[in-house]
């Protein structure tokens, strides 16, 4: 695919993807702290609707009164669970692949541009901790070159990890019920937002919206 | 009546605040938002072509509100702190006709800091951390509107409310209230509440009396440095745990020893001038219904203006404010000053009905007894000194004075004046037909007897036989002898100079005056008796001043003898 800079679009389509990852981490823990205070005072449709419309941007749930504090989430304040920033920032890069289906006109992304961008993204902190994401980069470039159909973008990893390594958040409990529930929902419906955004964001380096994303970056 | 203030204080907020009862409820329900909501319009058309609220507009604006109400002055960095937005927030709603919710979903991915503001303050809404400040302002302004008219409103005018009436109708509102909460399911712990406190016991003491805090805080730093923290969610009810946590709270301090004098005088000198109780209300309606308690409390009534048709504190049994209008003036002052204005009308309208009722009935003196009266009046001045003294003339005169008035004032008849005058004409005709009989000495005489006890005719009085009358522009007098009227021609009268008595010494005098005197008490003796006038033609006259009240009641006298 023609970028007007592909260094630029490169950079910019990784570090929406790391944003997405950081994105999905802290909305998970805002879903954690309405399960602390806000249980009944905050719809939860509320907080899926403002955080997929505005993604990688999820302190947009603070507007809904949601805060992330060592209280609301004092079982996530632990070296472990912070992994899972790394994780699932890597688990949407094992997905680059996948933007392969998106088109200006007739051009497509190389597979060049997308190892670049995948390599960017781990060079951005995304890291398969213990292994505990069984999908690879080769693994869903072969998927999408073949035209089968991709397994669907679930929470599984994220809570068998939880179970292996976060004890706090693997007990029986009403928040860490709550949150493991939401979580199953979070991240199908957030995978699907987040390819829609990258779409929209390859569209833009493309037809030279770079700059003006730049700018509302920096804002 | 003195003005009665309290003090109330806030949530997260270390101040008190006064509330002065009545005058902030009244400030209230007559407050005009059509400025403000202008306002914030114009700010809201400004944001959406800038893409962000205008600061420096928004706190001007804002500011309008604090002067709603003392509550909304307390609380205009909190709670009403985005009233402008709400504002925006309504109008936009009204004006596009679409819900709160659609307007959050519009705004939900906001594209600048305006749809943001938008999209913050709806989301506070949805999940309860706020309410539409503009429209609770208006709802409570009408609460308290309502309240006040079912309350004091009256249907007598100028009939003041007792105290019982109040009472029981202001209990009722308040029950209508209740029972429509009860029945929709809302409960009596999340509706509005006010308690009162002491100062030392309010949920801010700590921040509002904090010199006294930090004496009593030195005391115990160790121990409670030492202390598990007690702090709760604030989701939690802790509504059955109250007693739990306060001696929990109090566990730490119930050793606590009677502190040295020094520590006591200066917790005292900084409570000092602290109040005995604080409101606290919980929302704008607690404030409201606990305005309207106190002032039943403190024995204040509401009373609507007859004047301005505007409630206000009555002091009295007044049913007119004493606010100051844009005349400058109040409507007491004009209620007065128009009272005053009615009675003066009043008094001036009387007097012109009189006066058109006097003009009504009298009638002016025709010329022609003018001029008979200035003819008498002139021949009988001319006789003060001889047959007449000064006092007698001056009498005669206020007399005719005093007929014409009446006849002006319609209250005598010119037939009266006219019997006067004849009458007048008669008593100079007498003094001529003496002299005249003094001069021939041979004709009887006849005069007609009229009931003046202080008055002498002239043939009953020796000193009339020397008077001489000069009537010379008198073509014709009237005369009247044995009963038949005479015409008697001027030039038959001898006129000749009078010439007084001479004496040689004061003893020569005094012995005539003393003869003289004798003569003039002897009754007189007529040679006829007098004919008998008809009654009422001519009246009794008494050579006296008369006042005008015994004027008047001598014509209704002789009105009522006719």
């Amino acid at each position: 695919m023609d970028f007007i800079n592909e260094t630029a679009a490169i950079n910019g389509l990784a570090d929406y993807i790391v944003k997405s990852g950081a994105c999905l981490y802290n909305s998970v823990k805002y879903i954690y702290a309405l399960a602390e205070n806000d249980f009944y005072r905050v719809n939860i449709k509320d907080v899926f609707k403002v955080m997929l419309n505005n993604i990688p941007d999820a302190d947009k749930l603070r507007s809904l009164g949601l805060r992330i504090d060592d209280r609301s989430c004092r079982e996530m304040q632990s070296p472990e669970y912070n992994k899972v920033l790394n994780l699932m920032a890597y688990s949407l890069a094992v997905r680059i692949p996948v933007m392969k289906s998106i088109k200006c006109g007739t051009d497509v992304i190389s597979d060049d541009q997308l190892y670049k961008i995948y390599t960017a993204v781990l060079e951005k902190g995304a890291e398969n901790y213990d292994d505990m994401i069984s999908e690879t980069f080769l693994e869903t470039k072969y998927l999408v070159r073949k035209g089968k159909k991709l397994p669907p973008f679930t929470a599984d990893w994220y809570k068998t990890y939880i179970y292996a390594k976060v004890p706090a958040l693997a007990e029986i409990t009403n928040k860490n019920m709550f949150l493991l529930g939401a979580a199953d929902m979070l991240f199908s419906m957030f995978y699907s937002c987040v390819q829609d955004g990258l779409a929209q964001k390859v569209l833009e380096y493309v037809n030279g919206a770079d700059e003006t994303n730049g700018e509302d970056d920096e804002e | 009546m003195e003005a009665v203030t309290i003090l109330f204080s806030v949530k997260e907020n270390n101040n008190l605040y006064k509330l002065e009862l009545s005058k902030a409820l009244l400030n209230m329900v007559e407050f005009d938002f059509t400025f403000f909501w202008e306002k914030c319009i114009d700010a809201g058309r400004t944001a959406k072509k800038t893409g962000r609220l205008p600061a420096d507009a928004i706190a001007g604006v804002r500011s309008i509100i604090a002067d709603f109400h003392p509550y909304t002055a307390a609380l205009i960095n909190s709670d009403f702190h985005d009233i402008v937005t709400d504002c925006i927030i309504e109008y936009i709603c009204q004006s596009e006709k679409i819900t709160a919710d659609e307007l959050w979903l519009r705004c939900i991915s906001p594209k600048n800091m305006y749809e943001e503001t938008i999209f913050k303050r709806i989301s506070e809404y949805k999940t309860g951390r706020a309410s539409n400040q503009w429209n609770n302002i208006v709802r409570i302004q009408e609460y308290a509107k309502n309240k006040i008219l079912f309350i004091y409103d009256t249907d007598e005018p100028g009939t003041p409310l007792s105290t019982e009436t109040i009472r029981a109708r202001k209990q009722y509102f308040d029950m209508a209230f209740s029972v429509a909460a009860n029945e929709l399911g809302v409960q009596g712990s999340m509706l509005p509440s006010a308690r009162v406190s002491s100062p030392a016991l309010t949920p801010n003491s700590v921040f509002i009396n904090s010199k006294a805090a930090k004496v009593v805080y030195r005391r115990f730093e160790e121990v409670l440095r030492m202390a598990d923290d007690m702090s709760m969610p604030d989701s939690k009810d802790c509504t059955a745990m109250r007693d739990d946590l306060a001696m929990n709270a109090y566990f730490y301090v119930k050793g606590m020893k009677r502190p040295d004098d020094d520590d006591i005088k200066y917790a005292v000198d900084s409570l000092k001038n602290a109040v005995y109780e604080v409101y606290i209300p919980d929302s704008f309606k607690a404030v409201v219904d606990m305005e309207f308690d106190l002032m039943e409390k403190h024995g204040i009534v509401l009373r609507k203006c007859e004047g301005c048709g505007r409630y206000f504190a009555a002091v009295d049994d007044g049913f007119f404010c004493d606010r100051v209008n844009s005349s400058g003036t109040t409507c007491l002052d004009h209620a007065n000053a128009l009272k005053k204005a009615v009675a003066d009308a009043s008094e001036k309208a009387s007097e012109q009905h009189n006066a058109a009722n006097m003009s009504e009935k009298g009638e002016n003196v025709p010329d022609e007894l003018e001029k008979r009266g200035r003819k008498i009046y002139k021949e009988l001045s001319g006789k003060v000194g001889k047959e007449m003294d000064e006092n007698e003339l001056r009498e005669w005169s206020r007399y005719l004075s005093d007929m014409k008035r009446n006849i002006e004032l319609g209250e005598a008849a010119v037939e009266q004046l006219e019997e006067f005058l004849d009458y007048s004409d008669k008593f100079c005709d007498e003094v001529k037909n003496v002299k005249k009989a003094d001069i021939s000495s041979s004709t009887a005489r006849s005069y007609i007897k009229i009931n003046r006890p202080n008055v002498r005719m002239a043939d009953e009085d020796p000193e009339m036989s020397h008077i001489h009358v000069p009537l010379k522009a008198e073509p014709e007098v009237i005369s009247t002898v044995q009963g038949v009227t005479k015409i008697v021609s001027a030039d038959e009268i001898n006129i000749r100079p009078f010439v007084p008595e001479t004496f040689e010494s004061i003893q020569e005098a005094s012995a005539f005056v003393e003869s003289t005197a004798v003569k003039n008490t002897a009754p007189p003796v007529s040679e006829e008796p007098a004919p008998q006038k008809k009654s009422g033609e001519i009246k009794a006259f008494e050579w006296k001043r008369m006042t005008r009240e015994e004027a008047y009641s001598m014509n209704s006298f002789d009105d009522d003898d006719e």
